[in-house]
């Protein structure tokens, strides 16, 4: 039985490899509740990765009193705004391109696609000066606009999904009488949730995360948002570590709540990707 | 009833309802996608300022981007980021990815606790990274002063500056292309994966002559994600250094954004975000081709 004999070191290295992994993977989150929940004392009396007694919420009070309350409401808004048009915008176009035979489908579909080769980067300065023209620099139009009117991925996700659903169930119901809209609401997205999910957790994760364009397009505190605030926030109230680490807690655990809600969503989503 | 056709017939209804349908992501393509690509390569041909009247300079953006040693510079450093970054994130979700595909217990918990990096708010981790890294009272000096060692000053140090802010990035994204490395392994034939039970000397040969390439079309799709991702960085260097120390960590898209919207030179700027585009279409073809004669001459 030589397999027996010489996995058994091979188990317990991949167990030691994985565990120091997600010890990594794990650590800095653990790092920012401690130090989020430390008074300004006890940063310099622990060490770092050791908890603060008692805790204290006096870093959250210096946050909010210097108007993260704000940022965060900012943040949450656009992220709503951005992911329910985004999903609804794109839901129509994928199913067009994935049901309704029209003059030209395929070829704007390849167009769709290209789009993604384009850096964001690349985009930004003339994106900017277009806003700039319609006089919508500092707008929350401006800040939505971009990515709210679908994005060619999701459309992309949505449309493969889209096609693998079985024609003759749609047909059933425009036989029964349905609208083409009706269909579509009614046979083609209670088929589509895990599509979907998948597709509004990449949107949220995408704007709540998205920092340049808000960097450059706002400036008023009013419409600042999370992930600007934190960014310039060592800048304004300097190395402030406890204030820092309560800042980046709040803008890390909504999605870590997402993340723990459609972890197998997101993992099938790759899974479809990732094959072709 | 049965319909032979899969889609609904072309017909102006139809055509009409799936024109609706598109048009707001229509809209959206051309006017914040396309139109932008058009614009940008205009762009780049005039002397266009923030209060100036813009004039057009032909190629002479792109002159003064070719002679310019802060372009240089910065083009260096970004390949720099893209060197570190790219192949220790392979690497480590390749590793991840054998691993956890064993049968063994525990193998789910350990798969999502190494893809939660990567929906982190990249601006809050340079913040919490720059919080690990702090020379005096961070985690890794800390515990190096516990075993005695003088921990160096990370993100000050120009030496260490770069490699320590790529290293943020192998942290975020190892455990995500773990993903596409797992789904890449389900599609190797059960037969072959047998063979990983063999020990140690034959199942690394196992693995480099049969697993690895096999594993080829999720390779290339990851390593020109990565590559893509890379080459845009931004985040976490605008929070972890500011292109700092010295400009040891400004990397292209920190330049682009330094000369649009702190210089507002918009047009030598668009010149750079360019050249930025070429470069990644050029560096995505140069690894489509190499895999595709790497995929010829093995069949052969």
């Amino acid at each position: 039985m030589r397999t027996s004999r010489s996995t058994t070191p091979m188990v317990i290295a991949c167990y030691a490899v994985l565990l120091v992994g997600s010890a990594l993977a794990v650590f800095p989150y653990l790092l920012v509740i401690l130090t989020a929940f430390k008074g300004p004392g006890q940063l310099f009396s622990t060490l770092p990765w050791e908890p603060g007694v008692p805790p204290s919420v006096d870093a959250f009070d210096r946050l909010f009193a210097a108007g993260f309350g704000r940022y965060l409401a900012n943040t949450v808004m656009v992220t709503v705004a951005i992911t329910v048009i985004q999903l609804v915008c794109s839901v129509m176009a994928a199913y067009a391109f994935a049901r309704i035979r029209f003059p030209g489908r395929e070829a704007l579909f390849w167009v769709y696609l290209s789009t993604l080769m384009v850096p964001p980067v690349v985009t930004m300065i003339p994106l900017y000066l277009i806003m700039q023209r319609l006089g919508l620099i500092d707008s929350w139009a401006a800040l939505i606009l971009p990515t709210a009117l679908g994005s060619p991925y999701a459309i992309f996700l949505l449309r493969q999904f889209f096609r693998s659903i079985p024609v003759e169930l749609e047909d059933a119901a425009r036989i029964d009488g349905a609208g083409r809209f009706r269909v579509l609401l009614s046979i083609v997205l209670p088929l589509s949730r895990p599509i979907l999910i998948t597709v509004a957790t990449l949107a949220v994760v995408g704007s709540w995360n998205s920092l340049l364009w808000p960097l450059i397009i706002t400036s008023s505190q009013n419409k600042r948002v999370l992930s600007v605030g934190i960014a310039l926030f060592k800048g304004e109230i300097g190395v402030d570590y406890n204030a820092l680490m309560a800042g980046s807690l709040v803008a890390l655990l909504p999605l870590l709540i997402v993340f723990v809600f459609c972890q197998r969503f997101i993992v099938r989503s790759v899974a479809v990707t990732g094959l072709r | 009833m049965s319909r032979p056709r899969r889609e609904r017939a072309s017909g102006w209804g139809n055509t009409a309802f799936g024109m609706a349908l598109i048009a707001p992501s229509l809209i959206g393509v051309v006017a914040f996608l396309l139109a932008p690509v058009v614009l940008v390569l205009g762009l780049s041909l005039f002397d266009w300022r923030l209060l100036a009247r813009p004039e057009f300079i032909g190629l002479a953006n792109y002159q003064d981007a070719f002679g310019d040693p802060t372009v240089g510079h910065s083009l260096l450093v970004t390949v720099l980021y893209v060197v570190i970054s790219v192949p220790g994130t392979t690497v480590l979700s390749l590793l991840f990815a054998l691993l956890v595909n064993r049968q063994l217990p525990g193998m789910h918990l350990a798969r999502a606790l190494l893809i939660i990096p990567w929906m982190a708010t990249p601006v809050a981790l340079g913040l919490v990274w720059s919080w690990i890294f702090d020379p005096a009272r961070g985690s890794i000096n800390v515990a190096l002063d516990l075993i005695g060692i003088d921990g160096p000053a990370w993100l000050s140090d120009p030496r260490l500056a770069l490699p320590s802010v790529a290293a943020v990035h192998i942290w975020q994204f190892a455990g995500y292309n773990m993903l596409f490395f797992l789904a890449g392994l389900q599609n190797v034939p059960l037969s072959l994966r047998e063979a990983s039970a063999l020990d140690g000397a034959s199942s690394v040969r196992h693995f480099f002559s049969i697993t690895l390439p096999l594993l080829r079309p999720t390779m290339l799709f990851v390593l020109i994600t990565n590559v893509i991702g890379s080459f845009q960085a931004f985040d976490t260097i605008f929070v972890m250094t500011e292109g700092g120390p010295g400009n040891s960590t400004e990397v292209i898209t920190y330049l682009i954004y330094h000369k649009a919207f702190r210089s507002f030179d918009f047009g030598y700027a668009a010149t750079l975000s360019v050249i930025l585009f070429v470069i990644i279409l050029l560096v995505t073809l140069v690894q489509f081709s190499y895999f595709e004669r790497r995929a010829n001459y093995e069949m052969h």
